[in-house]
This record gives C-alpha cells, sequence and structure tokens, in this order.
C-alpha cells in the first residue's frame, strides 16, 4: 500500500484538471485453492493480486485507469492519461464547467472497529492441515452411502486487503477474509450418474468448520446425488411452485435485486426505475440487502468505494423503500451513496451492487404453504439463474425440484428451469414462511464477480412458468 | 524480474523445473451514453505466473509483477504446493520444440480517440433514427487490447506470442406500449476508417424489433433451429465434455465413448488453434506446446480426446497443443480453442424452408446453471421466433427449451452454412433438429 504522503500527492496531481473528484483503490490480495478427488490432493494454487485503480469524476462522467506496477513512472502517466481524458471531455457539455479552485488534498485517516473478526488466520495452518478438512468432507460423503462412486472438493481461502483515498480527504482501508468449501458428490446406479454438491462459505478464517463441520458438507453432497437417482422428468407448464429458503434467496437476487441496483435504476434502464415509495411486490414481503452481518459471505466493513457498509430495507409489505446506490449513479439520481459501490478487484470501475440480499421472514407455517395445491413443484435446492433488468425477463434452474401432487411432496423431478418476469413474479408471491436462511454465491455483473449471500424464508409463488423435460 | 536467477534459485530450493509465464496487456475503452462520453477506461498490466515441478507434481502461482526481493518466499510456497499434491498424476513442462507458425489475417489499424468518439456519437443518432419504438442505446463502446505472451523455462523453452483486438459494441431497447426489449451487437473492427457503421446498426436495429410483439407458445414438442449464436452458446458450454481433464476424472458424459457414435454423422468438429480466420490464432499453448489441428468428432464419431501435457500424461498419450490459461492469473485447464461444428450447404432461409413449422431460438439464457455436465440433461429459457410454412411468422419469449443434448446432437436434420468467428474461439453454424421440448403456456 501507498503511503498517506504519496497518495495525497497522486490526488491532488489528479484535481489538478477539469475534474471535480478523485479517487484512489489500492488492492493486496491472497489467495489460495486446494482441489482434490477421491481424497487425494489435484493440486494446491495460490494467487497475489495486487493493483491500483484511479478514478476521476466530472459531473457524472467517470475516467477510470489501472496499473499492477507500483511505481511512480507508471502511476504518474497513467493519471496524466487521464487528466488528459477528462479535459477533452469538457467539449460534450456546458453543465461541465468544472470548479475553480483546485487545493491539495489532504488525507486524514478514517479508524474503526471491525465487525469481522477473524480467529484462525488461513496463511498460519500448513497446507497438508486444509487438505485434510477436505478430505473429511470426501470421507462422509463416500461413506454415506456405497453408490456415491466419486467426491470432488475444493477449499478456498481468500484474505484480501483494500486501501481507498479520495480528494475528499478521506482514507480508509478493510481487511477481508473469506473461507469457502465445494463439494461434489458423483452417485451410479446401473447406468444412471448423479451429481449433487454443496458450497457453503463465510466471510471469516478456518473457524468457519466449528460451525459447519466438514462432514455436514460432504453428507449434504451426497444426498443430493442420491436423490437425483430416482428423479424422473418435470412436468413443463404454469404451476404453483413452493420454494425452499438458503440458495432458493436466488429468485429474489434476480428478478428483483439486480433491477434494484443503481447501475439500471440511473439510467432508466430497470423494470423498478421511478418506482419508490410504490408497490411492487405482495404486501406479504419485505426484503433487505445487509452488508453488515458479521462474518457473512457477502459482507465487508466498507465498500470499495470506502463508504461503510449499510443495511439496506428494499422493501417493506411490498412497498419500494430504497435502491443500492454507488456513488457516480447517486450523482446521476441525486442521491447519497447507500454503501454499495463493489467491484471484484483493481481492473474494474465499482458499481452498485448486492452484499447479503434476502425476503424477510415471514409468517405462515412451512407445511401451510403446500396446501391447496393440486399439481405443482416444490424446489428445495435452487442452482444459479440470470437476468434482463431492464425486461425484467428471468430464469434459474432448479437443483432439486419435487412433484408437489394434492398438497403433498411427491416424487423427486430433474431438469427443470423457473421462468418469469421479475415485476409479475414478486406480486404472485402469496405465502411466506418463517425459516429464515441464507446461501452463498458468486454474482457477476460489470464490475466482475463477487462474493454475493441469497437468502430468503420458504416461499410460495401462485403460479410461475416451469420448464420440464417431460413430454405430455 | 531477473529470470535465469529465479530458475537457478528454483533448484537450489528443491524445484526440479520452473516455467515462467508472463503477459503484458495493454488496453483502452471508451463507451458513450446520452450524447455524451460516459467513461473511458486505459490500463497496462504486466502479469507474471509460475509452474513449478517438485518431485514430478505440478504447483502453481499467479502474481502481478514478479519481485526479485519476493523471490525465495514464492519459491519455497511452490515448493510446499508441489510437495502437497498426493493424487499419483504426473506432471511435466515442455522442452522447446518447433513448430510452422502462422498469423492471423487481421490486420488492426489503432483509431484516434476523437474518430471513436465520431463513430459512437454516430452509432447512438443512427439506431436512434432508425425506427421511434427504439427509445434508448443503452451502449455505444469501443474496446481494444494489445497483448503479449511470454514463455521461459529451465528447460531452455522461450517462446513469445502476440495479440490484439478492437470491437466495437452497441446495445439498445426498444417499446412497444408496455413492452420493453433489448439486443445488443459485437463486431470486430480491424479499421474504423472503413468500418461499415450502417450495416452494423440496421443488424441491431432490425433484430431488436423484431423482438418486439413477441408471444408464448403452447407447451408441447416442436421441431427447433438453433440460429448460429444460439447453437455456439450452448455448444461452447458443452465443448468440456472433450476435455481429457473431465475424462480421466471419469466425469465426462463421454467419458468411455472414444471411438463410438456420440452425435450425427453430419457433424463433425474441428480444434484448430492455427485458423488464421479467427481473432486468436494461437501457435503454441500456454505451456509452449505446438499447436495443430484436429477433428475431435468426424461424422459423429468421436475420434479426438483434448489434451494439455498433465491430463495427457495421466491418460499415457501426447498432448494435442491445448492446455490454455484464461489469462495469467488462471491455471493452465484444457480448452478448444478456434473450435468449429463444419458448416453446411444451407443458408438459415432454407434451414427455415426446411423445417416448414417450429420454432427458431435466437437467444438463450441461463447457460451458467441450467444445464447438467454430467447427464447433459438443459432446461433454458429462450425467445426467437416462430416459423410456418417456411416463413418467419411471429415472434416468441418466455419459452423454455428443454433436452438432453447427446440426444439432441443425434437428431440433426440439417446443418446450416452461416458460420460466423467473430471475436469468439468457439463457434457454429444454425442447426435444424428434428424435436424439443418448449414450456410456455
Amino acid at each position: 500500500m501507498q503511503t498517506k504522503e504519496k497518495l495525497e500527492q497522486y490526488l491532488s496531481r489528479c484535481m489538478d484538471s477539469a475534474c471535480d473528484f478523485a479517487e484512489i483503490f489500492e488492492q493486496f490480495e491472497e489467495n489460495e485453492m486446494i482441489s482434490t478427488l477421491d481424497q487425494k490432493v489435484e493440486k494446491a494454487e495460490r494467487q497475489i493480486i495486487s493493483g491500483l485503480g484511479v478514478r476521476l469524476y466530472r459531473g457524472v462522467q467517470s475516467v477510470y485507469g489501472y496499473t499492477n506496477e507500483m511505481t511512480d513512472e507508471a502511476i504518474l502517466p497513467l493519471i496524466d492519461d487521464l487528466r488528459a481524458a477528462i479535459a477533452e471531455k469538457a467539449e460534450d457539455g456546458a453543465e461541465d464547467a468544472a470548479p475553480a479552485e483546485k487545493k491539495p488534498v489532504v488525507l486524514t485517516r478514517v479508524e474503526y472497529e471491525t465487525r469481522h473478526p477473524v480467529k484462525t488466520d488461513y496463511r498460519k495452518v500448513p497446507l497438508q492441515e486444509k487438505a485434510e478438512l477436505v478430505f473429511r468432507a470426501e470421507k462422509a460423503a463416500k461413506e454415506s452411502d456405497e453408490r456415491i462412486v466419486k467426491t470432488t472438493g475444493r477449499l478456498l481461502n481468500v484474505r484480501e486487503e483494500v486501501q481507498i483515498s479520495n480528494s475528499e480527504g478521506r482514507l480508509i482501508s478493510d481487511v477481508r477474509v473469506r473461507t469457502r468449501m465445494m463439494l461434489d458428490a458423483y452417485a451410479k446406479e446401473g447406468n444412471i450418474f448423479m451429481s449433487g454438491g454443496d458450497r457453503p462459505g463465510g466471510g471469516m478464517g478456518l473457524e468457519f468448520f466449528e460451525e459447519t463441520t466438514p462432514e455436514e458438507i460432504g453428507k449434504e453432497a451426497a444426498r443430493s446425488a442420491l436423490v437425483k437417482l430416482r428423479a424422473k422428468d418435470c412436468p413443463s407448464g404454469r404451476m404453483p411452485v413452493v420454494i425452499d429458503n438458503a440458495f432458493g434467496g436466488v429468485i429474489f437476487h434476480e428478478a428483483c435485486g439486480h433491477a434494484l441496483e443503481a447501475t439500471g435504476v440511473a439510467k432508466n434502464q430497470s423494470v423498478f426505475a421511478g418506482k419508490k415509495g410504490q408497490q411492487i411486490a405482495a404486501p406479504c414481503v419485505s426484503a433487505m440487502d445487509d452488508g453488515t452481518i458479521p462474518n457473512a459471505w457477502g459482507s465487508q466493513n466498507i465498500d470499495d468505494e470506502g463508504n461503510f457498509q449499510q443495511s439496506r430495507l428494499l422493501i417493506k409489505d411490498g412497498i419500494l423503500q430504497s435502491y443500492m446506490i454507488d456513488r457516480l449513479n447517486g450523482r446521476r439520481m441525486g442521491e447519497a451513496s447507500t454503501g454499495s459501490g463493489r467491484r471484484e478487484n483493481y481492473k474494474y470501475e465499482p458499481t452498485s451492487r448486492m452484499s447479503n440480499t434476502f425476503i424477510c421472514a415471514g409468517k405462515d407455517s412451512f407445511e401451510s404453504l403446500f396446501e391447496g395445491i393440486e399439481k405443482g413443484l416444490y424446489a428445495k435446492k435452487m442452482g444459479g439463474g440470470s437476468v434482463n433488468p431492464q425486461t425484467g425477463e428471468f430464469n434459474f434452474a432448479v437443483d432439486e425440484g419435487y412433484l408437489i401432487e394434492n398438497g403433498k411432496i411427491s416424487y423427486p423431478v430433474k431438469g427443470a428451469a423457473l421462468i418469469g418476469n421479475g415485476a409479475e413474479i414478486l406480486m404472485n408471491i402469496d405465502k411466506v414462511s418463517s425459516n429464515l436462511s441464507r446461501g452463498q454465491g458468486m454474482c457477476g455483473s460489470m464490475s466482475g464477480s463477487i462474493p454475493t449471500d441469497v437468502g430468503q424464508p420458504a416461499i410460495r409463488v401462485s403460479a410461475i412458468t416451469v420448464g420440464g423435460t417431460a413430454n405430455e | 524480474m531477473n529470470k535465469e536467477r529465479w530458475i537457478e534459485r528454483a533448484k537450489e530450493l528443491g524445484i526440479d523445473e520452473l516455467e515462467i509465464y508472463e503477459q503484458l496487456t495493454e488496453s483502452r475503452s471508451l463507451s458513450w451514453f446520452g450524447g455524451k462520453m460516459d467513461s473511458f477506461t486505459t490500463s497496462r498490466v504486466l502479469g507474471t505466473s509460475l509452474r513449478a515441478i517438485v518431485g514430478g507434481k505440478q504447483a502453481e502461482m499467479a502474481l502481478e509483477q514478479a519481485d526479485d526481493a519476493q523471490m525465495d518466499e514464492i519459491l519455497s510456497s511452490l515448493a510446499e504446493q508441489g510437495r502437497i499434491v498426493s493424487s499419483s498424476d504426473p506432471a511435466a513442462l515442455r522442452a522447446p520444440e518447433k513448430t510452422d507458425e502462422v498469423k492471423s489475417r487481421k490486420n488492426f489499424v489503432k483509431p484516434s480517440v476523437e474518430a471513436i468518439r465520431e463513430a459512437l456519437a454516430a452509432a447512438e443518432q443512427k439506431l436512434l433514427a432508425f425506427d421511434e419504438r427504439i427509445v434508448q442505446v443503452t451502449a455505444a463502446e469501443w474496446s481494444e487490447e494489445a497483448n503479449v505472451r511470454r514463455i521461459t523455462n529451465s528447460l531452455g523453452l522461450r517462446i513469445e506470442e502476440k495479440g490484439m483486438y478492437q470491437i466495437i459494441v452497441a446495445g439498445a431497447a426498444a417499446r412497444q406500449g408496455e413492452e420493453i426489449k433489448t439486443d445488443y451487437k459485437v463486431k470486430v473492427v480491424e479499421d474504423l476508417s472503413t468500418f461499415d457503421l450502417d450495416s452494423f446498426v440496421k443488424e441491431l436495429a432490425e433484430n431488436l424489433l423484431g423482438k418486439l410483439g413477441g408471444r408464448t407458445l403452447p407447451t408441447g414438442q416442436y421441431k427447433i433451429i438453433l440460429e448460429k449464436d444460439a447453437m455456439t452458446s450452448l455448444f461452447a458450454v458443452m465443448s468440456s465434455m472433450f476435455s481429457g481433464d473431465m475424462i480421466n476424472k471419469g466425469i465426462s458424459p463421454v467419458r468411455d465413448k472414444l471411438g463410438q457414435k456420440i452425435f450425427s454423422e453430419r457433424i463433425t468438429v474441428v480444434d484448430d488453434p492455427k485458423n488464421t480466420d479467427t481473432l486468436d490464432v494461437a501457435n503454441y499453448d500456454d505451456e509452449g506446446c505446438p499447436t495443430r489441428k484436429k477433428l475431435i468428432v468426424e461424422n459423429g464419431v468421436f475420434t479426438t480426446v483434448l489434451h494439455s501435457t498433465k491430463t495427457a500424461m495421466a491418460a499415457g498419450t501426447e498432448s494435442t497443443g491445448n492446455g490454455f490459461k484464461g489469462d495469467y492469473t488462471a491455471p493452465v485447464t484444457v480448452r478448444p480453442k478456434n473450435c468449429m461444428i463444419v458448416p453446411g450447404e444451407k443458408s438459415l432461409e432454407e434451414l427455415c424452408e426446411e423445417m416448414g413449422e417450429g420454432l427458431v431460438i435466437t437467444d438463450l439464457a441461463g447457460l451458467h446453471a441450467g444445464i447438467d455436465p454430467v447427464t447433459t440433461d438443459f432446461s433454458l429459457q429462450c425467445s426467437g421466433y416462430f416459423v410456418k410454412d417456411g416463413k418467419k411468422a411471429f415472434g416468441v419469449t418466455l419459452v423454455t427449451v428443454a433436452a438432453n443434448y447427446l440426444e439432441l446432437m443425434k437428431n440433426v436434420v440439417a446443418v446450416g452454412s452461416d458460420l460466423e468467428w467473430s471475436y469468439r474461439s468457439i463457434a457454429c453454424p444454425s442447426v435444424l433438429f428434428t424435436g424439443a421440448a418448449i414450456s410456455g403456456e
């Protein structure tokens, strides 16, 4: 990381241009991935990601440059390229008139206490000991049933340090530590070969495995693979769907979360633009994006623009309360940042992104969600999905699903996808149970791939299009 | 970085062989929005990654600029990473080998910032003027990159290859009543001064407007054509089935099918990193192995498994020169490079005539989640248009297509002629199939 004096020098040079705001993002990340196959280490990889990104604003225009050469010889020309680029842009519009007075930037370090303490630093634990954690999960999967014929595992450990400084005089740092195990089990019976997985993680060190044991992870992966051995083709068409908790929250993440990011809202490229204070979901739906949950996978102390992470109430009783806003799009919208500026690494300009996003717990019992459904789908585990925020059209895959017949969970089905329109689906949620929990994922968007939690209690959607493989 | 010193020091620390991979990337991008320059990004990154062989086992590390002061710490870590590998699979680096080098036919001329701004402004104006239903140009962007990769190893390998690209991207939104549709288009631009912007705009605008007024279909079994972009994106996901890594691990759906018929006899798949029609020509893979043209599938029969050095050693065969990295931060994995389904004779229009009645799928969504790579079952959101009496009848939206990929690829009626590489390293023409399950109403 650069010294305070060096950063002041760089930022002052940035501000000696047509820009009205400048920011420097520095990153030093170390990560490690141990990959196993059938309780043998296949490889142990390490990565160091270290670089710096400089951003200049002029009104709502931005210029961004990045490099991994941490010397004046590399950084000063980069800053000068950006100063020239922002000067060129002045021709485009009269409102771009730059402030006349340019004072040197003086930085003051912002100190705070971390919300996400780490107990066991992965860097201090020998590789072999960490490999044993994965072996334990693989062993538990294999021993759970003789039809589990193969297992693969990965253990990811990340430690990321960031330092953000800007022309408003703010200098602030954060250390983010993450741990995740990804286990896949393969089940075979006759000619049928199926895989099942479990991928839990947290914003903490190796103490993660005190809460969630490797054995639990292995057994869950095996259970999921074994269920699929007896899965039949999924029927198609519009029907009621019960989506269970944890990673089931990917429905909200795709169908609604992305469309509430300022990236789309500020440019009027979202179905929810201009809808604040209006009803966008059924009255039983409230939802949060909370980046402050201690040691959660999608948490940070500060966002990647140096603002403290917040707990954001997005929807209350169906009424839209807030968007997720980064600094630049905040300027477009005339609103303050909500601490939602995130990026994968220094190679990306930040934009508004989710953190830990979930539908809040409701009052319905889990059993009552199935009442009165003659034929429907119970999506116990979801795969990933995607959305077009402008049209609201989304899709996602059901990883483990069951048919609902006459109010009861019937046989498992495979190959189902759910599609629909986000705005419509939120209005069609008619029951919300109380078993809220969260699941971990990687979310990809303009500013790269970032860790996020999705979550919800089990919910019922009165009608959704199910794409299945059965010929009827 | 004093490479010779790193190689010497590696030996002293118990590393048998060391490879140093460097990638220098310089990029520039400009985007235009609402009649103004929206953003400008510039970068210069020199990244390094190291591979070590320790007692026949491999260790990898990616870093940024390798500083000689970090040498001992990094090399010691690599030695520890290699020693922990307990898999019995051996690994090795490559000694220098000769190959006849070819060059991409692309001849890029770097434009001035002014010329780029003019082109993006014109693209935005022309799109908005094309039809009043086009209400917003969501993105007009120019992106260019020049890169050099250098591979040096302790066996005397010294390779340097250069690459470059320039692309223009435009996206737009169209509205009709309450309905909003979006589309985008990417094109490789060798020389902006002679680029046919009008055709680019027309193609994007017509595709976009064609999506308006789309409706869903009754659930059922339909004949389908996967149009070239949809066919390519699906094939790109499925192509991992040919990877020696997946096959060695026993998790590829064609793990025991070499020499057998896996697809219709109408399907032939060629992988040729030296195809000079493509954007990214590679004479060597990212391990320094010379590349070559291979038939992966010949008239439906699975003939070649793709290999890197490591997966080939485990399978007791030779590398096919398919050990590639995504970039310097990624490990070497088995990847197809400039891989295509060999085009047939018929245009898309002729395929539609042959189909008579059915669905042409132009877009597939959710490819990262809606496919089971082990069974190849998939169920994906799609859109396109319905064909009646061999002609386009109406747009179709919000339906899903579901099938088993291996089954689908056995039921090919005809392969189209419309293969286009564009910026891709995997490309397919449009293909007509006997049928798939479509879910809608």
